[in-house]
């Protein structure tokens, strides 16, 4: 905001003195809800940290189990198994509020797919298919879980850096140039007041020598 | 199908041809070369070992270890078929009674196939053509329009009668395990039925298939118990004629808290000592069904060379061509998704 622009009354000075007032409580509100999603930032990115070890050893896990029912069982068998599935695991995607921010959450329901509703039968099918499949439905939810907690990490990096962004342009720019502002105007008052005291006693001199 | 035909068998030819064949089979140091080997020199191994007419068959048509897992089988199938078709009268109907699970695996790759929305000639790359069903056959049974038509197309090729609720529930839920729950449990009936036990050597067969039984129960039983499966409900998959696990006692182990509880109950069993380290709610049931399986392989192995003019020696080859083959496909499979050797060697039975 140009000094130039202001028009120095005490109806502008008032409302110049509003905005520093709620730019300074905003400024203080952004600080915390920043500080406050920093530290939630710290506490989302431990989570995510633990997520990635589980996917990944989940993963290795799920991939020994179907290369060994691979092995002992064949392709044929295990791809044979896979063709009789006829329940798929119900995933939900809802959303929470993290300080105000919206984050997805995302639940896998694997309840429904018990070795006796698969699809194929109990009796022949070997324990090896059987480990496979559930290593699998395992790997499954964790990555549904690594999912929330990863999308819910970058929503927050995204929400800190907007919230930071806004916090420096309180602090740096906007309230700076309103306290110039209220600067200006209250020099502007005191400058015309100066001048109306100045005209008047020169009104007065003048009265008193005629 | 697996009545008696009242011909006794022609043990001495069938036995014969089996012996020579059984010269044939990989040895246990066989294994450990291949365990060294690479995809391409494994296929050319057994390509050397009695495997080069399915290798050079399908060589066009697989690659890599699809092409070990295919040429593996199609020798086996036709090896199967080679001695079921060689084979009269008594023993014809105890070797076409044990090859049936074939037929029942190639029903299920056909209705699994048909149930994904697989072609016929998809399905066709994935049959196992061993059991008494040829090629002729299970085409006719792919060529029907509806999977009821399957099944009842397959009951009349078997002689089997599927009870009327057991396709009501199918019919009504359109899930396959109800119709494969119970062809599995009618082979076995059919498998004791068709050994008649008047002699020493049918007597020691009929022991080998109730301690299959067995295994088999104790097999579900802990796949169930490992996913919470209430007692009641682990019953309903239970196969009667086993040798050692009647009725009372796979109630007992149905019903145990866990796994582990199992041990007191267990521990009468023959086979105990070889899965008691296994034995543990947390560990897989990898270790234990490996036991088991090497057990029956033993069991085999125990009376093969008793009795020479009788089923036994038939059987004992049979059982260890599948283990030819399933070793074969366990090191390639291993090998080409970089499993451990010593998880490979693990799997092997030898």
């Amino acid at each position: 905001m140009s000094t130039q622009d202001i028009t120095p009354t005490r109806s502008v000075l008032m409302d110049v003195k509003k905005r520093i007032n709620l730019s300074k409580s905003g400024y203080k509100i952004m600080k915390m809800k920043r500080d406050g999603l920093i530290i939630e930032f710290f506490e989302v990115m431990e989570k995510a940290k633990a997520m990635r070890d589980s996917v990944v050893s989940d993963y290795e896990q799920a991939m020994e189990k179907i290369s060994i029912a691979r092995a002992v069982e064949g392709e044929i068998a295990v791809k044979s198994a896979a063709y009789a599935l006829k329940n798929e695991p119900k995933v939900t995607v809802g959303s929470k509020s993290i300080m105000g921010m919206m984050v997805p959450k995302v639940d896998a329901d694997m309840s429904q797919c018990t070795i006796t509703n698969k699809g194929y039968g109990v009796i022949s099918t070997s324990a090896y298919i059987e480990e496979a499949s559930k290593a699998f439905e395992k790997l499954l939810v964790t990555l549904v879980r690594a999912a929330e907690v990863e999308t819910t990490m970058k929503k927050l990096l995204d929400e800190i850096e907007r919230t930071k962004r806004r916090v420096n342009a309180l602090e740096f720019k906007v309230i700076p140039e309103l306290e110039e502002a209220q600067r200006f105007i209250k020099f502007r008052l005191e400058e015309m007041d100066r001048e109306n005291t100045i005209r008047l006693k020169f009104l007065k001199g003048k009265k008193e020598a005629a | 199908m697996f009545g008696r035909s009242g011909k006794k068998g022609n043990y001495a030819y069938t036995v014969a041809r089996v012996k020579a064949k059984k010269s044939t089979l990989m040895k246990e140091d066989a294994y450990s070369k291949m365990l060294m080997m690479s995809l391409p020199e494994i296929s050319r191994f057994i390509s050397e070992s009695g495997y080069q007419k399915e290798i050079t068959e399908l060589t066009g048509k697989y690659v890599g270890v699809d092409l070990i897992e295919h040429a593996t089988y199609t020798n086996m199938a036709r090896l199967f078929r080679g001695i079921l078709e060689s084979s009269e009268g008594e023993l014809k109907d105890m070797i076409a009674a044990d090859l049936e699970r074939w037929d029942i695996w190639n029903l299920k790759v056909i209705l699994r196939g048909r149930s994904y929305g697989l072609s016929s000639d998809e399905i066709k790359e994935d049959l196992v053509p061993a059991g008494s069903l040829d090629v002729a056959h299970l085409d006719k049974l792919m060529s029907f329009e509806t999977d009821d038509e399957v099944i009842s197309a397959y009951a009349k090729m078997e002689e089997i009668v599927f009870p009327q609720e057991v396709l009501a529930e199918y019919r009504e839920t359109r899930n396959l395990a109800v119709i494969e729950d119970f062809l599995d449990k009618v082979h076995f009936e059919n498998l004791l039925v068709s050994v008649v036990p008047n002699s020493r050597p049918k007597r020691l067969f009929q022991d080998f298939i109730r301690n299959e039984i067995d295994i088999t129960n104790l097999e579900t039983i802990l796949k169930l118990k490992k996913e919470g499966i209430s007692g009641d409900d682990v019953m309903n998959y239970y196969i009667p004629g086993g040798k050692q696990i009647d009725k009372k006692l796979a109630t007992q182990l149905a019903n145990a808290e866990s796994i582990s509880a199992m041990a007191n109950d267990l521990a009468q069993l023959d086979f105990y000592e070889d899965i008691k380290e296994a034995l543990d709610d947390t560990n897989s049931l990898r270790d234990i069904v490996a036991a088991l399986t090497k057990y029956h392989s033993d069991q085999a192995r125990t009376f093969s060379h008793l009795y020479p003019l009788s089923v036994i020696p038939i059987v004992d080859f049979m059982i260890h061509k599948e283990n030819e083959v399933n070793n074969i496909r366990i090191i390639a499979r291993g090998i080409e998704s970089g499993l451990d050797k010593e998880i490979i060697k693990g799997l092997l039975v030898v």
